[in-house]
């Protein structure tokens, strides 16, 4: 392999129109400290940006007129930002190569470190590395006045003095301090270039690390000896709210109250625009559908129960949560911009490592509030195979955003104006049987687990920008409809399918039989009785259970054709579902339907989100562990929503 | 002064191993690291960026949410490669680009050169 050609300042000086001889000056800086600002002030018009020879990496050059006798023009190169000479982009890599691979008689004649006295520690890192290098290097010292505000004021002299390079302090939007600089600059292209800044031993398989410690040490004590700091330093704005929201007491607290006001607002303004899309959906929709029929012939035939009976109701109802849906992820969005949802992150980070489950597990599991199947998925971040087995078996327990729309049409047909505390019990549940699950595999299947220390960086906090918070809930949206859009067709047909086949000896046709006569019903009376016990013993609730195997998106549309076609007189008009339901957990749980819905939630809840979740867990974990997490979603569900119902019975 | 969880009491401490003891120590972001070791915000970041380029702290972009067909840019990553196709959020040109959560984890050892 032929070594690769190392770039040169000088041969980037031949661009500018200036003689042979003067000198380069470099500029180098972490970026937002101000030194394209510096380079556009010194050199004015007398400059051009483009890439920098082989490379995609934008260089601005320029000749900089100091007026000094000695050096009246520089050529000045911009480098890119870069916060270390240790380079992980193309920007630092050429910056490395310019300062370091480069032969030293080919590097610029001068380096300025360009450094933020707010942000100074980070800045002196950076001029460790570059006087590890022989050369002449000056540090220019920006932005002291917000250091000053701060209450850091910054001794220019006794830095210099502890660096061992000058140091010049300027300002480079109020364009001051640029002929100080060049003074300088003068003075020291004057002198021979000085040694490189020798490390202390460093050797081994930590050296990477050893010469970095070194160089902290050196600008820590470069720091101390210049920097005065304030007596009574000011805490940022956004340290103090972090310290509220992410305190180990109040922060879960506030995160609760921020997620019971987030469904809240979602079922109390999505109400009423499901409402009229009900209404349109069930009125105008289906009678032009049945007109359409009519018009091409095929009126009173099994044509037209699969399209009114089956998609209009099926499809329909789902698409009539289009504005939950928009408004859950619009809140959901506006929560993440605004960078809260990463402090809820650290909440629910602290709560998985106080019950004992591994602190990285909560990545995944987060996700799994979104979808499972990505969050299986997810579990891949997790380095060991038992963490990446129990987080598996946990996030179907995370209620996921489909179950959201069931819980939303039950919530909202049984406890009216209190649908919004019922729906953030839900999740507030899912959390309990997370952990619950969890502690008890870890207590008897996966007792040999460690943990691993996990920081979180977190983000700024900013005003959410709408456009952001738009296309974020579009592209959520654009997810869910796609993925209900497919299911639910798929599913209602095959449920129609199966409820328009009669059972042996029944005597309807094709398409003719009552459902209640059907495969399906017969299917789904087989299932029943072993949901009698949790109150919700219903064969159209049981048979939209077997479809919610396939999808949860699909539970709601069996319902609405199960009950639309059990009921041939009111095909053309599927009416309120709700009225449906009520009437139906009502026979089943014989009169408490309150705690027969909420054992049925809860049953929903936990039982097996769906076959894409499977499908994921068994790539992920194999199909033995995928099996047993069926098996324990199962009973987990059934013995919840059994003792739901059996105690809630006993209250309503 | 700049303390640590595991150096003797009184024993000066590089910041960078001041952070690094931190993370072990059961700090669980960077704000605390910043209050528990008395180092100023910026060395804090500037030694867990350090101990990221030396391959000490693996650093991973977050997205909390995600679409219902699991289709979002989420914690899918492995081995650098994005796994839904789907590139971090905060990248330059991706749409709704915004500042990340950000996890650092520990590595035990350097990554092979």
């Amino acid at each position: 392999m032929s070594p690769r050609p190392v770039p040169s300042c000088h041969a980037a000086a031949a661009h500018v129109a200036v003689a042979q001889s003067t000198p380069v000056v470099a500029l180098v800086g972490s970026p937002n400290v101000g030194k394209s600002t510096l380079f556009n002030a010194l050199t004015g018009a007398q400059q051009g940006v483009g890439n920098w020879p082989g490379t995609t990496v934008e260089v601005g050059q320029g000749v900089w007129r100091t007026g000094v006798d000695q050096h009246p023009e520089l050529v000045l190169v911009d480098l890119p930002g870069a916060y270390s000479l240790d380079p992980i982009s193309p920007d630092e890599e050429l910056t490395h190569r310019l300062l370091v691979d480069a032969p030293v008689d080919e590097r610029p004649d001068a380096v300025v470190v360009v450094a933020s006295a707010a942000q100074l520690s980070r800045g002196l890192y950076l001029l460790a590395q570059v006087r590890e290098q022989p050369g002449r290097h000056l540090l220019a010292l920006t932005m002291t006045d917000v250091a000053r505000r701060r209450g850091d004021e910054v001794d220019v002299d006794a830095l210099s003095q502890a660096l061992g390079v000058p140091v010049v302090e300027l300002d480079p939007r109020a364009r001051s301090g640029g002929q100080a600089l060049a003074v300088a600059l003068d003075r020291l292209l004057a002198d021979p270039p000085a040694p490189a800044r020798r490390l202390g031993t460093v050797s081994g398989p930590d050296d990477d690390l050893l010469a970095a410690e070194e160089r902290f040490t050196w600008v820590a004590s470069a720091v101390t000896a210049a920097v005065r700091p304030s007596a009574d330093p000011k805490v940022p704005w956004s340290d103090r709210i972090d310290r509220a929201v992410t305190a180990p007491v109040l922060g879960p607290l506030l995160f609760l109250g921020v997620m019971w006001l987030v469904f809240q607002l979602t079922t109390t303004v999505a109400a009423p625009l499901q409402s009229a899309l009900d209404r349109l959906v069930s009125g105008p929709v289906s009678s032009l559908a049945t007109g359409l029929l009519d018009l091409v012939g095929l009126g009173g035939t099994w044509v037209q129960g699969l399209v009114v009976g089956g998609l209009v109701a099926g499809v329909g109802m789902v698409l009539t949560f289009l504005p939950l849906m928009a408004i859950m992820f619009a809140l959901l969005a506006l929560l993440e911009d605004s960078g809260y949802l990463a402090r809820a992150a650290v909440v629910t980070d602290r709560l998985m490592r106080t019950i004992g489950l591994p602190g990285r597990a909560f990545l995944p599991l987060v996700v799994g509030f979104g979808c499972n199947v990505p969050a299986i998925s997810a579990t891949r971040v997790l380095p060991d195979a038992r963490h990446r087995l129990l987080t598996a078996l946990l996030v179907p327990f995370t209620s996921c955003s489909a179950r959201l729309t069931v819980y939303v049409l039950v919530a909202t047909t049984f406890f009216g104006g209190r649908a919004g505390t019922v729906v953030f019990a839900m999740y507030l549940l899912s959390i309990v049987m997370v952990v619950a699950v969890g502690r008890l595999l870890r207590s008897t299947l996966l007792r040999t687990m460690g943990d691993e220390p996990l920081v979180l960086d977190l983000p700024p906090y900013q005003v959410p920008t709408p456009r952001i918070v738009t296309m974020v809930t579009w592209v959520r949206l654009r997810g869910f409809l796609r993925t209900a859009s497919g299911i639910i067709v798929a599913a209602v047909v095959a449920v129609w399918v199966l409820s328009a086949t009669p059972t042996p000896g029944s005597g309807g046709g094709f398409g003719s039989v009552p459902v209640q006569h059907s495969v399906y019903a017969s299917v789904a009376r087989t299932i029943a009785p072993t949901l009698r016990p949790a109150g919700f013993g219903e064969w159209q609730t049981a048979s939209a259970l077997v479809v919610g195997f396939v999808a949860k998106e699909a539970v709601i549309s069996s319902w609405a054709q199960t009950y639309a076609t059990a009921e041939p007189s009111s095909a053309r008009q599927p009416g309120s579902l709700g009225t449906h339901l009520r009437a139906g957990f009502d026979a089943s749980s014989d009169g408490h339907p309150r705690a027969a819905v909420l054992a049925f939630l809860v049953f929903l809840l936990a039982y097996t989100p769906c076959v894409a979740t499977l499908a994921a867990q068994r790539r992920e974990i194999g199909l033995r562990w995928t099996a047993f997490g069926v098996g324990l979603q199962l009973v987990v569900a059934w013995t919840c929503a059994v003792v739901v119902f059996q105690l809630g019975r006993l209250l309503w | 002064m700049v303390t640590s969880a595991s150096a003797a009491p009184g024993t000066p401490v590089s910041p960078l191993r001041a952070v690094l003891d931190s993370f072990a120590s059961g700090c669980g972001t960077v704000p605390e690291i910043s209050l528990r070791t008395g180092l100023p915000r910026d060395v804090v970041d500037a030694a867990v960026e350090q101990l990221v380029r030396v391959g000490r702290v693996t650093a991973r972009e977050l997205q909390l949410g995600c679409p219902t067909g699991g289709c979002g840019s989420c914690a899918l990553s492995v081995e650098g490669e994005p796994g839904c196709g789907a590139t971090a959020p905060s990248a330059p040109g991706v749409l709704g680009r915004r500042p990340a959560l950000v996890t650092l984890t520990l590595r035990s050892a350097p990554p092979a050169q």
